[in-house]
């Protein structure tokens, strides 16, 4: 799923580690998510979308709409 | 993927490296003795069918901690572990059921039944560097 994740975390600073452990997932899967190897359930989308004070549709790509 | 997680530093990954270490070393230790004869002599069915049973059981336990890896691991880790959990299943029973036909038709070699075990992780180790998406 297409995504700017990549561009808000490093806009940010933080390393996919860090993102990680602010999500409370692996450093795998921030990666997967930045290069779209894994589509978010909708509870970490949301739990992004908290961290980083945006709605989910601003960071995903809706791909029906 | 699974020896990387025990590599990753994770809790989760350390767990299931322990587990791993634990369950192994009691098959491999059971074995090499019974390569070394320490079983020759038994004799009893009953004898003979309770030291299958305790080469079977770490089987038992290493499922049970791939199980509980993917419980205490996150949704990408979880999914790709089934997905090679998965594809590394089907290719050994599909090469575990064309040896057995070619058994049947074929008059293949007879190969024991337990090579199936290490024929899975022979599969997983083999399709794991390939399966690196959860989709």
């Amino acid at each position: 799923m297409k995504n700017r994740l990549k561009l808000l975390r490093v806009e940010r600073g933080w390393t996919q580690e860090q993102l990680g452990q602010a999500l409370g997932v692996s450093r795998q899967a921030v990666n997967a998510l930045e290069t779209e190897k894994h589509d978010p359930s909708l509870d970490l989308a949301y739990r992004i979308a908290v961290l980083f004070a945006r709605p989910v549709e601003d960071i995903f790509d809706n791909p029906h709409a | 993927m699974l020896l990387k997680m025990g590599q990753s530093g994770t809790a989760a990954g350390w767990r299931y490296f322990v587990r791993t270490m634990a369950f192994m070393s009691g098959y491999v230790a059971v074995n090499v003795a019974a390569i070394f004869g320490a079983f020759d002599d038994i004799a009893s069915p009953m004898a003979a069918w309770a030291l299958a049973l305790v080469v079977s059981a770490p089987v038992v336990g290493q499922i049970w901690a791939t199980l509980s890896l993917m419980r205490e691991s996150d949704e990408f880790v979880r999914a790709v572990i089934a997905k090679q959990f998965i594809i590394a299943s089907g290719m050994a029973m599909a090469l575990a059921t064309m040896w057995g036909f070619g058994e049947s038709y074929a008059d293949a070699y007879h190969l024991p039944a337990w090579i199936i075990y290490p024929l899975f992780w022979a599969c997983f180790g083999v399709i794991s560097p390939f399966v690196r998406s959860s989709r």
